[in-house]
């Protein structure tokens, strides 16, 4: 069978990867054995595989399990209905209740100590409650538009501010050295401060409240889309920017008509990006009381009402859910 | 019109792309410059609108001296065509013939891309004019064809009503059938309008065909100057057999051609 015609000893087919490649495969492994055995993988992997063997009836017991367990019973149900005692509404109005809302008559049983004869006598004492069974849905679906609302003035606000940072950090359109390099590191400082810290700090300076998270998610995506729109004006198709500037169009001009048209569909996606990252942020920023969605689930956590909370996170994860489907679409449509 | 005073140019990586070049262009003249790649064709064009200044030597227009500070001024009087058309592919064929004339808009009405009435219908009839019908206006220029950009180019570069025309290898990624379309087009409209143009080619049958005046460069040096009949006179009689060239896209030269491309290399 093996008439074909013996090959030229140079023709030789030799395996893609050298020892090269094995010996940084195994410079990599024992990084991360070192590093696992630090940060107490291998105890991570017993535990959840304890955890696992327990759900299928393998294993006695399982602190994972149960911890997770736990977690599970205090979070579901989750809590949708608002109850408000009657006496703490100001000028209630038995004759117009919210939407669904009803009144209920609560009968708790108190201990009490009865000052004449000393005894402890238990009574029955009734209170009236409001009754809303989307109540606290509500309050949380206020919260959460707030989110959006914060995550809109912030990527907005991010925008206008790297328009300039992005002309000024453009090798190719800015004036000078110097204004390359006093943008160019404001860029890097912008991106290099965590929201999180950013808010902390603004909100020392303006208060509780979404100022601070505004602001604090817009600078640090101001760092982000200056750096971006930078580098792809930079790496622009040339031709059309010298045929402008051959005819004395200006730098501006040049940048409208030769630049920008080439660049939009790529800005398009970067600003979608920012949008849902700052939605996502602007849940989180709440926990250091930058507003939000995040200062809800902050208080809430901290009065051990996880009900409350699984409905929070419950809404998040519908709102990033649906945010992903509108940023899809909106990218397919506009590129 | 077109003064070159012994213009040089050294770049700075030492190549001397030309030396001693003078030059005199009157209105209205449809001057060709030929030469292979790296003769200093595109640096004699880019000298006329300041792209490449000349290291030594000046270039005059309408008889002032080019210069840092009326550079910009002069640079609207200059119309330029290019191999490449250079037109921004994702902005409509309308707003790339509009922004021919950025140069004549204030900030606002580029920013807004809303251009006074003369220059629209100044773009309205150049397009016409170039061969291209009123559905195109809105299309992308990256949907068109190699030679329908050209005419688009062609277009925004009459944009300014310039006084001089730079054509860079404007037909030199077309096929020889639009190539010769695309020159017809150019001379017309410049003929019409006593735009002097400066059109570098490769293309000795063009050349030959459609100028006015046949310029050849070789190493930065002018090494022929005159008519196309002096050109042919000069050993090449019969170089009007442009016909065989333009059936022949591919492969081979024609004899004739292929001889004036070696006396020129």
């Amino acid at each position: 069978m093996n008439t074909s015609p013996s090959l030229p000893k140079d023709w030789r087919l030799t395996p893609p990867w050298t020892a090269k490649h094995l010996l940084l495969g195994m410079a990599l492994l024992a990084l991360l054995a070192f590093t696992g055995s630090r940060l107490e993988m291998p105890r991570m992997f017993t535990e959840i595989g304890e955890a696992v063997g327990y759900s299928v009836g393998l294993t006695e017991k399982s602190p994972v399990a149960d911890g997770l367990a736990r977690i599970g019973h205090s979070i579901f149900p989750i809590q949708i209905a608002e109850v408000t005692e009657v006496s703490r509404i100001e000028n209630f109005d038995r004759n117009d209740l919210p939407l669904f809302a009803r009144i209920e008559v609560q009968e708790t049983k108190t201990a009490r100590l009865n000052p004449e004869t000393l005894q402890m006598e238990t009574g029955v004492e009734k209170k009236e409650v409001l009754v809303e069974p989307f109540g606290y849905l509500k309050i949380v679906l206020i919260k959460m538009a707030e989110t959006l609302e914060i995550a809109l003035w912030a990527t907005v606000l991010s925008i206008l501010l790297s328009i300039p940072l992005a002309y000024y950090a453009a090798s190719n359109y800015s004036p000078n050295k110097l204004t390359y390099f006093l943008s160019r590191s404001s860029i890097s400082l912008l991106r290099s401060v965590p929201e999180l810290i950013t808010a902390l700090f603004l909100v020392l300076a303006f208060g509780f409240g979404p100022i601070a998270g505004v602001l604090a998610l817009a600078l640090h995506a101001a760092g982000f889309l200056g750096k971006f729109y930078a580098e792809d004006i930079e790496n622009a198709d040339r031709k059309p920017q010298q045929s402008l500037e051959a005819i004395g169009a200006g730098k501006l001009k040049t940048l409208w008509y030769g630049v920008l048209p080439q660049v939009i569909p790529q800005y398009v996606a970067y600003n979608l990006y920012i949008l849902d990252r700052n939605v996502r942020m602007a849940t989180v920023i709440g926990l250091v009381g930058a507003g939000g969605i995040g200062q809800e689930l902050k208080g809430r956590f901290d009065m051990f009402q996880f009900g409350h909370v699984g409905t929070i996170l419950v809404v998040i994860f519908i709102t990033v859910l649906l945010l992903d489907q509108f940023s899809a679409r909106t990218r397919k449509k506009l590129l | 019109m077109l003064k070159f005073h012994s213009v040089s140019k050294r770049f700075d990586d030492g190549t001397q792309a030309l030396s001693e070049v003078h030059l005199d262009i009157p209105q209205g003249q449809f001057c060709v410059l030929l030469g292979s790649s790296g003769a200093g064709k595109s640096t004699l064009l880019y000298m006329v609108n300041g792209l490449v200044t000349p290291t030594t030597g000046k270039v005059e227009i309408g008889g002032k001296a080019l210069n840092r500070t009326n550079m910009k001024a002069i640079r609207r009087t200059v119309g330029m065509v290019h191999q490449q058309f250079n037109l921004t592919p994702r902005l409509s064929v309308a707003m790339n013939v509009l922004s021919g004339a950025l140069p004549f808009v204030s900030y606002l009405r580029a920013a807004a891309m809303w251009y006074p009435r003369t220059l629209r219908e100044r773009a309205c009839r150049l397009l016409a004019g170039v061969g291209l019908s009123p559905e195109h206006l809105s299309r992308r220029v990256s949907e068109l064809s190699g030679g329908q950009m050209q005419r688009v180019g062609i277009a925004r570069a009459f944009m300014l009503e310039p006084q001089v025309l730079l054509a860079d290898e404007p037909v030199a990624s077309l096929d020889p059938k639009v190539s010769r379309d695309i020159m017809v087009l150019l001379r017309d409209e410049a003929k019409r309008r006593g735009t002097t143009v400066v059109c570098s080619l490769h293309q000795p049958d063009l050349a030959v065909e459609f100028a006015d005046r046949i310029i050849a460069l070789k190493g930065g040096k002018l090494i022929f100057d005159g008519t196309p009949e002096e050109l042919v006179a000069a050993g090449l009689d019969q170089i009007y057999q442009h016909d065989a060239a333009i059936s022949a896209p591919t492969g081979s030269t024609p004899p004739l051609a292929q001889q004036l491309l070696e006396a020129l290399a």
